[in-house]
C-alpha cells in the first residue's frame, strides 16, 4: 500500500471500496479495489480468487489489466489499470448521444474481448454496461470477472444458475438450467441496444416450438412474457439482424436431450441460421464468426478508435449512500393542494 | 610469530562477508543433512494422505480431486523455498495449502467440512487455516494457477490413439500413469519441468512398465524432421524427471517422524505458534486497535464482524 497514493474514491462495489490511486514510482493513476475479510466464515472470497485467477493468466486490449495484488492490512488489494467512465455512462449521456458508427466500434470491441475470453475458456457471467468499462482513449474493456468461470467444452458440469445482473440473464439461466456454456455471455452481448424483455418482444415468449427441451428445465411455469410485437425502432436492418441471431432460443439439435443448448449459445454458427456451416466448427468460432457478420462490413463503418467518445474527466463521484429526508413535514403540501382546490372550487 | 602461524593462515579472514558466509554455508549443511528438508518432505506425504483420505461429511463418496491435491503440493512446496518451517509450522500451512486449492480448483466445501477432516480440535484448526490463509497466498506472491500435466496426458492419449494404433488399447495405462503422477509431486520435479513434459515421462514409464516401446511415436510422429531439434532436449527432461521419480523417498519411519516434529516444536518461532504465550500477546495487542491499516483510506473496511483475523503484516 505504500506503494501508492489515494487520490479519491470512484466507487462501491460488491466487494469493496474502489479508490482512484497513483503509483508513487511510476506516476501511473491506477483504480484499488480494496477486499476485506470481513466475514471469517470462508476466508478469502472465491469469488476474488477468480478474478485474480483470470486476471492473471490473460493479456489481451479489450480486458481491463490487473497489475498487481497486494495484502493490506486484513484484506487483499487489486490494482487495476484506471478506466474513466463505463458504457452505461456514455449510453445515458443525453449531451452526446452515441452514433450509429460508434455503436458498431462498441460492438467489435466488446465482441473481440468476449471472444477472447472465450478462446480462453472463461465464460464471464455478468457482462453488462456497468461493467464495460471506457479508458481515457475511449477503448472499452471488460471488467469485473468476479462471476466469471473456467468452463469446460465436454463437462456436465454444472453451475449455478443465479448469475449475472437480472436483467442481462439469459433465458435458460432465467428458467433455471444448471448446465449451460458460453451462450449466457452472448445473450447480454447486445445489451447496448436493449434489454431482455426487450429481447423478448423481438421473439415472443420462448414455447417448445422455437426451443426444443425448454419445458424441462426446472423454474418452466414460474416466468411468464406478455406476447407483442417487435420493438427496436431506431435500429438499422441489418443490426437488428445481428441482434436476432444473438436472441434465437436453440438447442443443440444432435443432442437435444443431453444437452440444453439454448439460441445465445451458438447463434452465428447455429445450423438453423447458417445451414451450409459445418457443425465440427460450432465450438471455437462463436464471438469471433459474429465479428464477420456483415453489420460491421457495411456503411457507416465503426468509427476508429481515435475518434471515440473519452468520458468526462471531471464528473463528480458517485454518492456513496443516498441520504433521503423522511421527516418533511407533509402537511404543508397537502395544505397548499388543498387551498389552491378550494379557490379553485370556489371561483367556480 | 604471528605472520607465519596457523591463525593467520587459516583463521584470519578476509572480510566479515566471507565470516557470514562460512556461518550461512555451515547452518545450511546442517539443515540439508537434518532438518528443514527432511520435515518438509515429510510434510508432503503427510499432505498426500491427508487429501487421500480426505471426506466430505456431507457425502462420503465425494474424493478429493488429483488436481485439488497437485495444486496443494505446489503451494506447500513454493511456500517452503521462501520460508522456514522454523518460522512457519508445516502442519499449520499443509491445511491451508489444501483449503486454499480447493477454493482455487472448484473443488466446493465449506471451511466447517474441511476441518471435519483434521485430527483435533476444529475450532482451532479453522482459526488457523483461516489466519493462514492472506499469509500464504502473499507468500505466493498471489500467483494462484498451476498448470497441471493432467490435460498434456489427455493430449498425448488422444494423438497416441489417432497417430500411433500400435499401441493397443492406450487405456491401460491410466493406473500407472496415475501412480506416476501422484509420486511426481513429493519430488522437485515439479518446480523444473514444464506440465507437458511430466507428462509425457509419465505415459513414457507406464508404457515401459507395461514392457512396450513407445520410441518411435515420440522420436518420429511427435517429433517431426522440422522438429528435431528439440528432441534432445525433451528426453533429457523425460529422462532426469523419472529418475526423480524412481529415487522419490518413501515416507519416514514413524521414530524419525516423530524425532523431527519434537525438534521442531523446539525451535519453533513461537511468534507464530497459536498455543504460545508470545502468539497471544501479539494478538491482544492488535486487538486493542493497533492496526497497521489505521492510516489507510479504507477506514471503514476493519471492522470484521465477530472475529478478527490476523493481517500478514503483523508478523
Amino acid at each position: 500500500m505504500e506503494a501508492y497514493t489515494v487520490v479519491g474514491r470512484i466507487g462501491e462495489g460488491a466487494h469493496g471500496v474502489v479508490v482512484r490511486a497513483k503509483h508513487n514510482l511510476t506516476g501511473r493513476m491506477v483504480a484499488l479495489k480494496k477486499i476485506p475479510l470481513r466475514r471469517l466464515d470462508q476466508g478469502m472470497p472465491t469469488t476474488a480468487l477468480r478474478e485474480i485467477k483470470a486476471l492473471q493468466e490473460i493479456n489481451s486490449q479489450h480486458v481491463v489489466r490487473l497489475l498487481d495484488v497486494f495484502a493490506e492490512g486484513a484484506g487483499f488489494v487489486l490494482a487495476f489499470e484506471l478506466m474513466l467512465g463505463d458504457l452505461g455512462e456514455m449510453i445515458r449521456d443525453a449531451t452526446r448521444s452515441l452514433t450509429p458508427a460508434q455503436v458498431k466500434s462498441y460492438m467489435t470491441m466488446l465482441l473481440s474481448g468476449v471472444a477472447f475470453l472465450h478462446l480462453h475458456n472463461i465464460m464471464h457471467r455478468d457482462l453488462k454496461p456497468a461493467n464495460l468499462l471506457i479508458s481515457d482513449t475511449g477503448q472499452l474493456k471488460i471488467a469485473d470477472l468476479g462471476l466469471c468461470r473456467v468452463f469446460n467444452r465436454q463437462g456436465k458440469r454444472l453451475y449455478s444458475h443465479q448469475v449475472a445482473t437480472r436483467w442481462y440473464r439469459a433465458p435458460e439461466l432465467l428458467y433455471g438450467a444448471r448446465q449451460y456454456n458460453e451462450g449466457v455471455d452472448l445473450w447480454a452481448g447486445e445489451s447496448d441496444i436493449d434489454q431482455l424483455c426487450v429481447v423478448l418482444q423481438i421473439l415472443g415468449t420462448p414455447s417448445e416450438t422455437n426451443w426444443p427441451g425448454l419445458s424441462q428445465l426446472p423454474d418452466y411455469k414460474k416466468i411468464t412474457f406478455p406476447e407483442s410485437k417487435p420493438v427496436l425502432p431506431d435500429a438499422p436492418p441489418d443490426a437488428l439482424d445481428l441482434v436476432k441471431k444473438f436472441v434465437i432460443y436453440y438447442s443443440d439439435k444432435s443432442t437435444p436431450h443431453l444437452h440444453i443448448r439454448l439460441s445465445s449459445s451458438l447463434p452465428l454458427c447455429n445450423p438453423l441460421v447458417l445451414a451450409e456451416k459445418p457443425v465440427t466448427t460450432l465450438h471455437t468460432l462463436c464471438w469471433p464468426r459474429a465479428l464477420l457478420h456483415h453489420y460491421f462490413f457495411t456503411a457507416p463503418l465503426a468509427t476508429p478508435l481515435s475518434q471515440m467518445p473519452v468520458p468526462p474527466l471531471d464528473k463528480k463521484p458517485p454518492p456513496a449512500t443516498q441520504e433521503y429526508i423522511t421527516d418533511f413535514p407533509l402537511h404543508h403540501i397537502t395544505d397548499a393542494v388543498r387551498l389552491h382546490l378550494d379557490s379553485l372550487y370556489l371561483k367556480g | 610469530m604471528y605472520g607465519s602461524s596457523t591463525q593467520f593462515q587459516s583463521w584470519t579472514f578476509k572480510d566479515e562477508h566471507e565470516l557470514a558466509k562460512l556461518r550461512f554455508q555451515v547452518n545450511c549443511d546442517f539443515i540439508e543433512k537434518f532438518g528443514k528438508n527432511m520435515a518438509v518432505r515429510s510434510y508432503e506425504h503427510s499432505l498426500r494422505e491427508f487429501c487421500k483420505k480426505f471426506r466430505d461429511p456431507r457425502d462420503s463418496r465425494i474424493r478429493m480431486l488429483p488436481s485439488v491435491t497437485t495444486t496443494a503440493q505446489h503451494y506447500f512446496k513454493r511456500f517452503y523455498l521462501y520460508n522456514s518451517v522454523m518460522d512457519y509450522h508445516p502442519k499449520e500451512i499443509l491445511v491451508t495449502c489444501v483449503y486454499l486449492a480447493c477454493k482455487i480448483e472448484e473443488f466446493f466445501v465449506t471451511i466447517n467440512d474441511f476441518v471435519y477432516n483434521v485430527r483435533g480440535d476444529k475450532k482451532k484448526a479453522a482459526e488457523i487455516i483461516l489466519n493462514n490463509e492472506l499469509q500464504l497466498t502473499q507468500e505466493l506472491q498471489f500467483h494462484l494457477i498451476i498448470h497441471q500435466p493432467f490435460r498434456p496426458v489427455e493430449g498425448l492419449l488422444i494423438d497416441i490413439k489417432t497417430r500411433f494404433p500400435q499401441l493397443r488399447d492406450p487405456e491401460r495405462l491410466r493406473p500407472y500413469i496415475e501412480e506416476f503422477l501422484e509420486k511426481v509431486n513429493l519430488t522437485d520435479a515439479i518446480l523444473l519441468y514444464a506440465p507437458g513434459q511430466i507428462a509425457l515421462a509419465a505415459v513414457t514409464n507406464a508404457v515401459s512398465r507395461l514392457g512396450e516401446n513407445l520410441d518411435h511415436y515420440v522420436t518420429d510422429i511427435l517429433f517431426p524432421d522440422e522438429q528435431k531439434q528439440h528432441l534432445s532436449v525433451l528426453i533429457e527432461a523425460v529422462r532426469k524427471i523419472k529418475k526423480m521419480v524412481k529415487n522419490a523417498e518413501p515416507p519416514l519411519a514413524d521414530a524419525v517422524r516423530r524425532e523431527i516434529e519434537a525438534k521442531l516444536e523446539k525451535c519453533r518461532n513461537q511468534q507464530n505458534n497459536p498455543n504460545s504465550s508470545q502468539y497471544r500477546a501479539h494478538f491482544s495487542e492488535w486487538d486493542d486497535d493497533d492496526l497497521p491499516i489505521a492510516a489507510s483510506p479504507f477506514n471503514d473496511d476493519i471492522g470484521l464482524g465477530v472475529e478478527r483475523i490476523r493481517s500478514p503484516s503483523t508478523y
